[in-house]
């Protein structure tokens, strides 16, 4: 095993690998959707028959032909009508109110409410024949008029459900401030930012495979929940299956993505039991940009008040959020930008307000930083703004206002409580590393060179939360002694991408101090693991690497207790070291755990643990030159300091963070979602038109970190993997902010395009007494 | 319709419908799902295999197209005891892969490459354009353009290994 860096490795680098589209299931059938090409509509016909007729063409339903209507010539016995999406209460996502009155059927019923939304499903004997039938269904939508942004759907003039706003959900954090803050600050610095929607684009789209044996349900799919996903089946389906058992084999990338039931899910379970046939749904990329979850998708405005030696008085940020056409899977994500919005300053006074408002896109979820990103994007860009407005250098601004070291745990006036932090040493080696002085002397040269193009240095310094929300702190985790020396460890997680089958076991044996190779993970399989929280909001190292880390403990105290009875001692003369039993004093008396085993039976811990948020930080900080010729933004140097705590496998937060610092430059410069004037987005050329970093695109980029212990889980560990999310975007925006000295840095919108960052160039500069 | 295709050295006889893409008919008819669709359109290419040496999109690609030729996928990357290819112990090493499903795709087109002209991993310009022609959403690319440099240094010096193409 030597060979190989993770134990994942060898089977994805030879092909061996095991996907959900990779099984080989005899008879199983393929599901094709027939979605909407309009973005808001009202549906007056859906025709399946000739779909029907179709070789290889198992079925063919619209929302009108379940239940009821045999789909084919052969009677299936379809007894039961699809029950509707299910929302997510989890961490607040969503809430009883947000859905009341706002039904997502898994098929539209009379109202398409998105672009691509499913109208039809057609079973095929393989993909192409589902896809012969899916040509072959009619349909025919009254289009309305639709609204794709916040701001156009805000004002009500066109409804989502008819006779209900279209905000589903207000919130805010923290208490409002008054005008006399705002009226006697000695600077004013207000912004609106455009947070994009974006594309989570794991490599492998969505995947369900769901098969029927007698009465239980085997869904196997690419998931980060699976233990959601089968309570959320089980209740769907329920009575008809007695069970269900969900098993997530390897997973092609997720980013938050892949974490709920979605409608085509439900769909394919029901009708997999329906027809007592497996049934998979392999989701094609062009399928995955129409309607798959998007990301971000915020409008915020922000006023920042300071005194004239810069020390923040007050905070405000209003956020109108893109949930798209459903509440029922994020209508609450934006809380999580206003309760991070006090990032890491000590302002004392910080309120944020949330609209979430229905739009006709796709659904809002989390994607990578989830929230955290609007957060600490508005106040960092907003901050290198005062800085400007102060004439003061943005590192020095920031260093007078961070939370202190000593002041934590720290209450924000947000509402949240932070555990650990020392945010001036990630900034001062932000700063070293990236050699500032000399970035900003270079700077200065240019500026007097007619010839040298403008260059400008950005900081972002964020504080995010890891782990998750109350009552979903916990996870659930087993360890297993066999007699053959061997050890399982089980946890309620589910990797997509992040190594857990190494990272885990070699935790598990560092508790039980035995060799490594003896310990294997089990890990996405709700039948060897029942219970289980999943693998989200950077909390697998954080919460269930403490499930392991407190199982491990648990197994070594009922190792010490079985031992004592063993050998007739008090508890408190058996000692533990190395995998092994032995008395404190001494003796003959040593077993290991294959021999305990071996003598006192099968020995198992199973357990719930509970840890705590934490709230993982750093400073990212860019050099970028710009050509205001044509627009273009080249980054010459990226340096991300990252604090998660302590760190279980150094490598892997590496290959996390440096992954994650990718995805923020496509946030800040390329990525975004073309809409026409109808809402469809302009997909003709498809992934070629939602522009992903490639190499060519990748800057040199600088990894370093700091040790920060969280007190709030027994690792010390805090989330690590969404760093350059939330750090990487605004150290780039504001960089090129610096660049270009717009007077009005609400002109650069992300992602920072050639024809956003040429037309910026053309706008009024700062006058030149201002740095 | 009837094709006849070596893959990874082994004849095959195949009976596919001429519309059948090429991926396709590697991963349901050949059962060599190693071979990854990531987006059916030739954009990402974690599809890539290797048709008569050349490194090729099957999602693009129809099998028919291939009859009388040879393809190589990732499952026939190793030697022939099983012995990893510089390449997979590379990736390994630089932590060139997270989730993997992009990975046969890169190994392919390197392997291509490499195959043709171990020089290039001399020339970090090469290197990179090589990286720039497929789509990874995990690792970020650097350990990528790492790893094909790192098995580069490490190509055998007789072109053995490309035997399997022919």
């Amino acid at each position: 095993m030597e060979q190989w860096s993770r134990r994942e490795d060898e089977r994805l680098l030879t092909g061996e690998g095991r996907y959900v589209a990779d099984m080989d299931v005899p008879g199983c059938l393929d599901a094709v959707f027939v979605r909407s090409d309009v973005a808001h509509g009202v549906l007056r016909e859906v025709d399946c028959s000739a779909a029907r007729e179709v070789p290889g063409v198992v079925g063919a339903w619209s929302a009108a032909d379940l239940p009821g209507v045999p789909p084919c010539a052969r009677p299936t016995g379809m007894s039961r009508d699809l029950l509707p999406v299910p929302y997510v209460p989890l961490a607040q996502l969503s809430t009883e109110e947000a859905v009341a009155g706002r039904e997502w059927p898994v098929l539209v019923r009379d109202r398409v409410r998105y672009p691509g939304e499913a109208l039809a499903v057609v079973l095929g004997e393989d993909r192409y024949r589902a896809e012969d039938g899916a040509a072959e269904v009619t349909f025919r939508i009254d289009p309305l008029p639709a609204v794709v942004t916040p701001s156009a759907a805000a004002d009500g003039t066109v409804r989502l459900f008819d006779g209900l706003s279209n905000v589903a959900l207000r919130g805010e954090a923290g208490k409002p401030i008054g005008e006399p803050v705002w009226r006697e600050a000695a600077v004013v610095v207000e912004g609106r930012y455009r947070q994009q929607l974006l594309m989570p684009t794991p490599m492998e789209c969505r995947t369900i495979l769901a098969v029927p044996e007698g009465d239980l349900l085997t869904v196997w799919s690419g998931h980060q929940t699976p233990h959601r996903l089968r309570r959320d089946l089980a209740a769907l389906l329920g009575p008809r299956v007695e069970r269900v058992r969900v098993v997530v084999p390897d997973t092609g990338g997720a980013f938050g993505s892949k974490s709920t039931t979605f409608p085509e899910f439900v769909a394919v379970a029901f009708l997999a039991v329906e027809l007592g046939r497996p049934v998979r749904w392999i989701e094609d990329r062009l399928e995955s940009m129409m309607v798959a979850t998007r990301g971000r998708g915020q409008d915020q405005r922000v006023r920042l008040a300071a005194d004239a030696d810069g020390r923040l008085l007050a905070y405000e940020l209003n956020i109108d959020a893109d949930i798209g056409a459903y509440p029922h899977l994020a209508a609450g994500l934006p809380m999580q930008t206003a309760w991070m919005a006090t990032g890491p300053y000590a302002t004392p006074r910080v309120h944020a307000t949330v609209r979430s408002v229905l739009t006709n896109t796709m659904v809002t979820y989390p994607y990578r930083g989830a929230g955290r990103p609007e957060a600490a994007i508005a106040l960092e860009r907003s901050m290198d703004t005062l800085a400007r407005r102060l004439g003061m250098d943005p590192a020095e601004l920031r260093r007078r206002n961070f939370i202190p070291p000593e002041d934590f745990p720290y209450e924000t006036p947000t509402g949240r409580h932070y555990d650990s932090g020392n945010y001036a040493a990630a900034l001062d080696l932000a700063l070293e590393a990236l050699g500032y002085d000399g970035w900003r002397a270079e700077q200065a040269r240019r500026r007097t060179d007619p010839e040298a193009l403008p260059l400008g240095i950005g900081l972002s310094c964020y504080v995010e939360r890891s782990g998750g929300e109350s009552g979903g702190l916990h996870e659930f985790a087993g360890v297993e002694a066999h007699e053959d020396g061997t050890v399982t460890a089980r946890c309620g997680t589910a990797s997509s991408g992040q190594g857990h089958e190494t990272v885990f076991p070699a935790l598990v044996a560092e508790t039980l101090g035995v060799d490594g190779a003896r310990v294997r993970l089990v890990e996405g399989d709700t039948d060897e693991q029942p219970d289980g929280v999943g693998s989200f909001a950077s909390r697998s190292a954080q919460v269930g690497g403490a499930a392991l880390r407190n199982a491990a403990t648990l197994l070594v105290e009922e190792a010490r207790a079985r031992a004592a009875a063993l050998w007739e001692v008090p508890e408190t003369e058996v000692a533990w070291s190395d995998g092994t039993v032995h008395t404190v004093h001494g003796g003959s008396a040593a077993m290991d755990l294959a021999e305990l085993v071996k003598a006192t039976g099968p020995m198992r811990v199973d357990g719930r643990f509970e840890s705590g948020m934490a709230f993982p930080f750093g400073t990212h900080a860019a050099v970028a030159e710009v050509d205001p010729e044509l627009g273009t933004v080249r980054v010459l140097r990226l340096v991300a300091v990252d604090d998660c705590g302590v760190v279980l496998d150094p490598a892997m937060v590496r290959g996390q963070a440096f992954g994650s610092a990718v995805q923020g430059i496509g946030q800040a410069l390329y990525e975004g979602i073309p809409f026409g004037e109808n809402g469809v987005p302009l997909l003709a050329e498809a992934l070629l038109d939602y522009l992903l970093p490639t190499s060519a695109e990748i800057p040199p980029i600088e990894l370093r970190d700091t040790r920060t212990p969280s007190p709030s889980t027994p690792l010390g560990a805090k989330g690590a993997g969404e760093s350059g999310c939330i750090g990487t975007p605004a150290a780039i925006v504001n960089a090129v902010a610096d660049a270009l000295r717009v007077a009005d840095p609400d002109l650069l919108q992300m992602p920072l395009t050639p024809d956003v960052v040429w037309r910026a160039a053309r706008a009024p500069k700062l006058p030149e007494e201002v740095r | 319709m009837r094709i006849t295709v070596t893959v990874n050295g082994e004849e095959r006889a195949l009976d596919v419908e001429p519309r059948r893409v090429l991926a396709d008919v590697l991963r349901e008819d050949c059962r060599l799902t190693g071979t990854h669709l990531g987006c059916e359109h030739g954009v990402c290419g974690a599809c890539t295999v290797l048709v008569d040496g050349e490194a090729v999109r099957s999602c693009l690609m129809l099998a028919v197209q291939c009859d009388g030729g040879s393809v190589r996928t990732v499952e026939g990357l190793s030697g022939p005891g099983g012995e990893p290819h510089p390449l997979q112990r590379a990736f390994s090493a630089e932590h060139a892969l997270q989730c993997g499903f992009c990975t046969p795709g890169f190994l392919m087109v390197a392997a291509g490459a490499l195959e043709s002209d171990p020089a290039l991993g001399d020339d970090p310009e090469r290197v990179a354009a090589l990286v720039g022609s497929n789509i990874c959403r995990c690792t970020g690319y650097e350990p990528i353009r790492r790893a094909i440099a790192r098995a580069a240094g490490e190509w055998p010096e007789s072109p053995s290994r490309g035997d399997l193409r022919s």
